[in-house]
């Protein structure tokens, strides 16, 4: 049997998916990337086919996406995560409508048309507000792991407002914020808001189309989810490893590709 | 012609004064080249001089676009210390402060010049009024580099018509797909003219249109090309690299000021003036939304698009203010659409190359 894989190297995290030629998910894996992108996209695909029980002979053809894909040699092609992550949530969720991806470094908004293909998207432009590296910075600064930044912000009892959406400046507003000893919960649930506020305004360009999926990083962040599915007014659905939508997307890329 | 014997702008500035030589430099957009070249002056154009901004950081808000920027600092900078005058078209309120600040504060070391352009709907008295403001800067550059030779004007009118015509062909050809080169040539050599006396520039352009391969350019999704001008210059080769076609523009430095019916016989004012009246659509003339709109549907159908590319330049007003119902207008009429902001000269990095190569995906 053929199997197929996809690598999706991002800024922070590089994920695999390893599939059969029926679209089955055999193995998958998410790794930091680090400083070098060919041996992270690399060490994801081995971790993946770990997994799965294969090697690196098994596979038919690879397909590479995320900010690094032109770093991946062993990858037959590249496509953008864009179009792999409309194609990997689609494969999750047939009736996806919209996907909300917000990854490390950038956050996008995609609306699906048919099969699963992008029918208009919109991406934040350099700046770091509205990512995941946004909310990086802001735990390291209130010395709170980024996995307890949701349970935190769900429990938060009140919410302390963010003015700014730069990452510079609401790091100096935080460190205001701490000295005049607000609580850290109620300051990290102002923080989930304003990465809310700031996707939230992209979608304005491309309308919601339910169903309404979140993908990439920050979705396994339960208070944004909570906070986005609050600002939109629609149901968000969060699949079992967010993480790995866009490599799922790449590997069934590969599938057509092979064909 | 090769591309690579245009030479820079810098290089022809300095042949041009070694040879004695009068040089005005010309803010953008619309202004009546015309009349310099009848007046044997060389305008050279100020769009986006690659300097890295530093004292015209002290001058202008940082809202102000880096068209303007790049200009103030090639302006403090002493690149403008060389030139007869500086002529400063009213385009939008950034160039007109511009040109006060110039004026008023800077001591400019050759005479500041002024062109009103009338703006759009335009009413029967716009024609009169730009051949009033025809008049007025004719008696200025008469002022500054003296009297018009004879037959000046004349000689300035054929290069006008002939450019006109090798405009036409360059873009008519690539719109057919029978000009085999990529999107970064098609504007290195078209903005030759930018800086490049007539006299100079159309036998180049002559010999590249002759040379230019018939096919070969990209063959991936046709675009349009809109906004303030082609630049970045990475920006056109991120095109080329992911094949992309543009084959068509509505960019405000090439296409909305240059593909226009060539000055006609009779009165020369008169003609000018119905040549700019005749201009494409553009947002600095004041044209409206759906004139500006059907222009654009006009160029994809003729050219067979399938998407519209916007290069705006960061704060620039006239653009920015078009763009959602633009936007609105085509998505209606099956376009789509991608925006990209930025600042001219500077690279356009990942995520936009990552932007403009989804917009393929998509369109494919």
């Amino acid at each position: 049997m053929s199997y197929f894989a996809g690598i999706d190297v991002g800024s922070l995290s590089s994920d695999a998916a390893i599939i059969g030629q029926d679209g089955d998910l055999k193995g998958w894996s998410v790794t930091e990337t680090g400083p070098h992108s060919t041996n992270a996209a690399e060490a994801a695909l081995d971790a993946a086919l770990d997994m799965a029980g294969l090697t690196r002979d098994d596979l038919a053809f690879v397909v590479a996406t995320g900010y690094g894909r032109a770093a991946v040699p062993l990858a037959g092609k590249k496509i953008t995560e864009i179009s792999c992550h409309a194609l990997g949530a689609y494969a999750l969720f047939p009736d996806v409508g919209t996907v909300i991806d917000i990854g490390g470094q950038d956050s996008k908004v995609i609306r699906l048309g048919e099969g699963g293909k992008v029918a208009d998207f919109v991406m934040n432009d350099k700046c770091a507000a509205g990512t995941g590296r946004f909310l990086e910075v802001m735990a390291a600064k209130l010395g709170v792991g980024l996995d307890d930044l949701g349970r935190l912000s769900l429990a938060a009892q009140g919410e302390v407002s963010i003015s700014s959406v730069c990452t510079v400046f609401a790091e100096s507003e935080v460190v205001s914020l701490v000295a005049k000893n607000h609580p850290i919960d109620q300051v990290i649930k102002g923080l989930h808001r304003s990465v809310v506020n700031r996707v939230a305004a992209m979608t304005g360009n491309i309308g919601i189309t339910p169903r309404v999926i979140m993908s990439g990083g920050v979705a396994k962040n339960a208070g944004v989810v909570a906070l986005m599915a609050e600002r939109l007014g629609v149901d968000i659905a969060v699949p079992q490893e967010p993480q790995i939508v866009g490599a799922l997307g790449a590997a069934l890329m590969a599938v057509r590709a092979a064909l | 012609m090769s591309p690579s014997e245009l030479i820079s702008r810098g290089e022809y500035f300095s042949q041009w004064r070694g040879g004695g030589g009068q040089v005005c430099a010309v803010f953008p957009a619309q202004y009546p080249r015309e009349l310099l070249w009848a007046h044997g002056v060389l305008p050279m154009e100020v769009w986006d001089p690659p300097l890295a901004p530093a004292r015209a950081q002290g001058h202008l808000q940082p809202y102000i676009c880096s068209v303007v920027r790049q200009g103030l600092e090639l302006f403090l900078a002493g690149g403008l210390d060389d030139v007869g005058a500086i002529l400063f078209p009213h385009t939008c309120d950034s160039l007109q402060n511009l040109a006060s600040l110039v004026e008023d504060y800077l001591d400019p070391p050759a005479p500041s010049l002024f062109f009103y352009n009338p703006k759009a709907p335009f009413a029967a008295a716009a024609k009169g009024f730009y051949v009033a403001q025809l008049q007025t800067l004719e008696r200025e550059l008469t002022r500054v580099f003296g009297p018009q030779p004879p037959e000046g004007m004349a000689r300035a009118l054929e290069w006008s018509r002939r450019l006109s015509e090798l405009y036409a062909q360059a873009y008519s050809r690539r719109a057919a797909g029978e000009l085999g080169v990529g999107a970064a040539e098609f504007y290195r050599v078209l903005r030759g003219g930018e800086y490049m006396h007539p006299r100079d520039y159309i036998p180049l352009l002559e010999g590249w249109l002759a040379s230019a391969p018939a096919n070969g350019g990209g063959q991936g999704q046709g675009i349009i090309l809109s906004g303030v001008l082609p630049s970045p210059p990475d920006l056109l080769e991120t095109l080329d690299e992911l094949g992309f076609r543009v084959v068509h523009d509505d960019l405000i430095s090439m296409s909305r000021r240059l593909l226009y019916p060539p000055p006609g016989e009779g009165d020369p004012y008169e003609a000018l003036a119905e040549s700019f009246l005749s201009m494409p659509p553009c947002s600095t003339r004041g044209s409206s939304l759906s004139e500006r709109l059907e222009w654009l549907k006009g160029l994809a159908r003729a050219g067979g698009a399938q998407g519209v590319v916007f290069s705006v330049v960061k704060f620039c007003e006239p653009e920015l203010f078009d763009l959602p119902e633009l936007r609105r207008g085509l998505k209606e009429a099956g376009l789509p659409s991608l925006v990209l902001e930025v600042d001219v000269n500077q690279e356009v990095g990942g995520q936009a190359a990552t932007r403009l190569e989804a917009f393929g995906e998509m369109l494919s």
